[in-house]
């Protein structure tokens, strides 16, 4: 199949020059490889999105797909693995959609380490409604709702996770096209929840894209070891979100661990509609009589 | 012939168990029976109790005047004992104070047996069947079915021997009856109907459907989820059913109330889901463990924005059973939500029928296979768009921003409007089904006439048949409303009096807005207990004065 293919003909409304065109572009190549490479039924792939502006990408792709509402894109995937484990499902969020509204969601999903992939678009603010702060936002930030500056420090997502238990922990910068199709390919492949924290600017209401890019540096070049928690850990501390001038951004795997996934824990859960059942509905009501 | 029997305690002794298992035992002996149980919010101490009776006839509801108190503490006693009736009687240890106290030496006899001081209901119980005269072979078979304790089946056996039988009971009916709370019948009625997943987070009263699919999740092949929250529940259960499960939630007011965005994401999106909503006593934390109808137009409006919705309000727990079978059959088959709502009191009581019937809608998927350029919002005449699951040529579609019929997403005015008119389209051909499964139900003959809908109908039908000249009629289904056989009954009636168990009398708000009748004489009784029949004649009288 060519990138193409993954092409709906829905006009793109997010703003010219927006960094999510490089999240979508990488999103569409991963899954384009995945399945040249016979690593993916296509017809079996399913999108989940929430509400802000990272939710269009519902209309730009052409997979089997569900936009739900805000922060809930990650228990709607969780159900969506219950209901057909078969299933190859991608969720995508925004920072102030996981961050914010559904931050239980996500501390939860790693626990479960449901079978999934989920992606966040982090530029750190709410920009669908005009740019107000994040829990993700840096300490200090002027923005519509905070005019006399955030008062605390972010929340970190890769340290938050991984203490939660997911066995998949990644970093990707929107800017950076080829390394963030793999990680995303690695993420898709990975058997087990999937986490990607997707660093962009905002170019209307958050442009840091002189800074990410001069502050980004792969995690493989640093010779990091993803199979290492505590290691994983320490460099997941390294960058506190904040624009410190001496910051450093690794980006790339963090960690990588196999682990039992959710649905292969119980032995009912199955590609429920195609099974057949035949339900004895006086054995079931005679229960209540002896 | 009708007995009523009161069991108190302190919660922990084993109140609810000791009412079961008489209730259990009568039903097996061919009277019908009617249980009710009474908590408050603690795990152990307090005052529980339960109320039966027990009857020859069909009963459906309490009273509260007993002739027989099974006290298990001097509390029950003090609580309970200025409603004994006249020859009523205590049955009890012999240290504690009554007027009319049938004493034993508890402590003694539990020594003797060598087991724990719970032992004691289970004498009292022996002697008690005794007294009403129940043959031992059944008492003892009853008990180990039950208990499966040797120990207990002794306690009882000694207990029985302590008396002389003190009561002729009438011959019994029918033997070996159904005897099903409204929980046990909408778990049942959830399996029957092919349930794959249930998603639930505890909240009383209708934690124990989650309790009852949980244990039989392996049993029948199906999967009980308990996620971190409500909003998780409700999110959880439509991926699952968009990804092809059946798949049902349940909870309580609070629950629901968090569950309200993703209600109405299920209107937009017409993924289809079961809900059941067990209402308790409001508003916030209310009285969390005792019974209210205050929830009626708060179901019928759940969700922000427009969308059309069943709900689907069960009298006792045999409507329980086939309620929940229509409404998965209704879901599925018109990708909508169906609401059963029930309540504390009709989830928790124990209802005795001598049968149940086959039902006859039998469970489907209602699953399409898609061609490759299939439209997951397809507009069709009866609004139903066929529903198709992922994983096959055709992409499936879910949204919850408006849509076209690919499912993709739009601002534009025709296609809203569309969308809005095929979504309550399908409201049209819901009512002629439900037309043929009994929206309505009247009970007895005469002009005068008891609206009411959910679990009054146990009490309003033991009362109805002390009132002359009365007809009850239920209604069950409030959406689609069936307005045409409300209108008629109103209009085939002299005198109408509404009987609910809320404050306001929601049920004449949703007649009079779907018929524009008013209907001005209400019996509304909201502190959180269940009408008893004594209470409805008393206030029907009142009115007719």
């Amino acid at each position: 199949m060519k990138v193409e293919d993954l092409d709906t003909g829905e006009k793109i409304t997010w703003c010219p020059g927006c960094a999510n065109f490089g999240i979508l572009m990488s999103v569409k190549q991963a899954i384009t490889n995945l399945v040249n490479n016979n690593k993916l039924d296509l017809n079996k792939v399913v999108g989940v999105s929430g509400v802000g502006c990272h939710d269009k990408i519902y209309d730009y792709l052409n997979l089997n797909f569900f936009h739900t509402l805000h922060g809930r894109t990650l228990p709607t995937l969780f159900g969506i693995k219950i209901g057909n484990p078969e299933l190859t499902v991608i969720g995508f969020g925004g920072d102030g959609a996981t961050y914010a509204e559904g931050i239980a969601h996500l501390v939860h999903s790693c626990r479960y380490n449901i079978d999934a992939t989920f992606i966040v678009f982090n530029n750190q603010v709410f920009s669908l409604t005009t740019g107000q702060a994040t829990p993700v936002s840096e300490k200090g930030l002027i923005s519509p709702s905070t005019p006399l500056g955030i008062g605390e420090k972010p929340v970190n997502p890769i340290s938050l996770t991984l203490n939660c238990g997911a066995s998949f922990v990644a970093r990707g910068f929107a800017l950076d096209i080829p390394h963030l199709t793999k990680i995303i390919e690695a993420a898709i492949e990975h058997r087990g929840f999937s986490f990607i924290d997707i660093i962009e600017p905002c170019i209307s209401y958050h442009n840091t894209t002189k800074f990410l890019r001069e502050h980004v540096y792969k995690l493989e070049e640093a010779n990091h070891n993803s199979a290492n928690y505590e290691e994983a850990m320490k460099k997941a501390r390294e960058w506190d979100y904040c624009y410190g001038e001496n910051a450093k951004i690794p980006i790339g795997i963090f960690y990588k661990v196999e682990k039992r996934t959710y649905t292969e824990q119980w032995s009912q859960i199955r590609t429920w509609h195609k099974f057949e059942r035949k339900t004895d509905f006086r054995k079931i009501i005679e229960k209540y009589k002896s | 012939m009708e007995k009523q029997i009161l069991v108190g305690g302190a919660a922990g002794q084993g109140i609810a168990k000791t009412a079961f298992l008489i209730g259990k035992l009568f039903a097996n002996s061919g009277y019908y029976v009617f249980n009710y149980r009474d908590y408050p919010s603690l795990i152990k101490g307090g005052h529980n109790f339960n109320i039966l009776k027990i009857s020859d006839k069909p009963v459906y509801s309490n009273e509260n005047y007993y002739d027989v108190i099974i006290a298990l503490n001097q509390d029950t006693i003090d609580k309970h004992e200025e409603k004994l009736n006249e020859g009523g009687f205590v049955l009890g240890d012999k240290n504690l104070k009554a007027k009319n106290l049938l004493g034993f030496d508890l402590s003694n006899i539990i020594e003797k047996l060598g087991g724990s001081q719970k032992l004691g209901n289970d004498i009292l119980v022996g002697a008690f069947f005794k007294l009403f005269g129940l043959k031992i072979e059944t008492v003892l078979k009853t008990v180990r079915e039950i208990f499966k304790n040797e120990t207990i089946e002794k306690a009882v056996k000694e207990g029985y021997d302590l008396v002389e039988q003190k009561i002729n009971l009438p011959e019994p009916g029918k033997k070996n009856k159904f005897f099903i709370t409204g929980n046990e019948a909408i778990a049942s009625g959830a399996i029957v109907s092919g349930i794959d997943v249930y998603f639930a987070y505890p909240i009383t009263p209708a934690t124990p459907v989650l309790h009852i699919l949980a244990s039989k999740q392996l049993e029948h092949n199906f999967m009980v989820v308990q996620p971190e929250n409500e909003i998780a529940v409700i999110n959880a259960a439509l991926g699952a059913s968009y990804a092809g499960a059946i798949s049902m939630v349940g909870t309580s007011g609070a629950g629901f109330s968090l569950m309200n965005e993703a209600i109405s994401l299920q209107g937009i999106s017409e993924i289809p889901l079961v809900l059941y909503l067990s209402q308790r006593t409001g508003p916030a934390t209310g009285v969390p463990t005792y019974n209210s109808q205050g929830d009626l137009k708060f179901a019928l409006n759940a969700g922000h924005g427009e969308f059309p919705r069943v709900v689907v309000a069960p009298g006792d727990s045999k409507e329980c059973f086939y309620r929940t079978i229509e409404s998965f059959y209704l879901s599925y088959k018109y990708r909508i939500l169906s609401i059963i709502l029930g309540d504390k009191h009709v989830g928790e009581s124990n209802y005795s029928f001598d049968d149940f019937e086959e039902p006859k809608i039998k469970p489907s998927r209602f699953i399409a296979s898609p061609a490759e350029d299939s439209k997951s919002y397809l507009i069709t005449e009866n609004g139903v768009s066929p529903r198709f699951v992922p994983g096959e040529k055709a992409k499936s579609r879910a949204s919850s921003y408006e849509h076209n019929e690919y499912g993709y997403t739009t601002e534009k005015e025709e296609w809203i409007k569309k969308m809005n008119e095929k979504r309550f389209r399908k409201m049209k051909y819901i009512k002629e089904e439900i037309n043929k499964m009994n929206p309505v139900s009247v009970y007895g003959e005469g002009n005068n006439l008891i609206i009411g809908w959910g679990s009054t109908k146990g009490s309003i039908l033991d009362a109805l048949k002390k009132l002359e000249d009365f007809r009850f009629l239920q209604i069950s289904y409030l959406s689609p409303f069936p307005t045409e056989f409300v209108k008629k009954e109103i209009e085939n009636s002299e005198e109408l009096i509404l009987i609910e168990n809320n404050a306001t009398g929601l049920l004449g708000d949703v007649i009079a807005e779907q018929t524009g009748k008013i209907i001005e004489k209400k019996i509304l009784k909201y502190d959180a207990r269940p009408f008893t029949s004594e209470d409805i004649i008393v206030k029907v009288k009142k009115i007719l004065k």
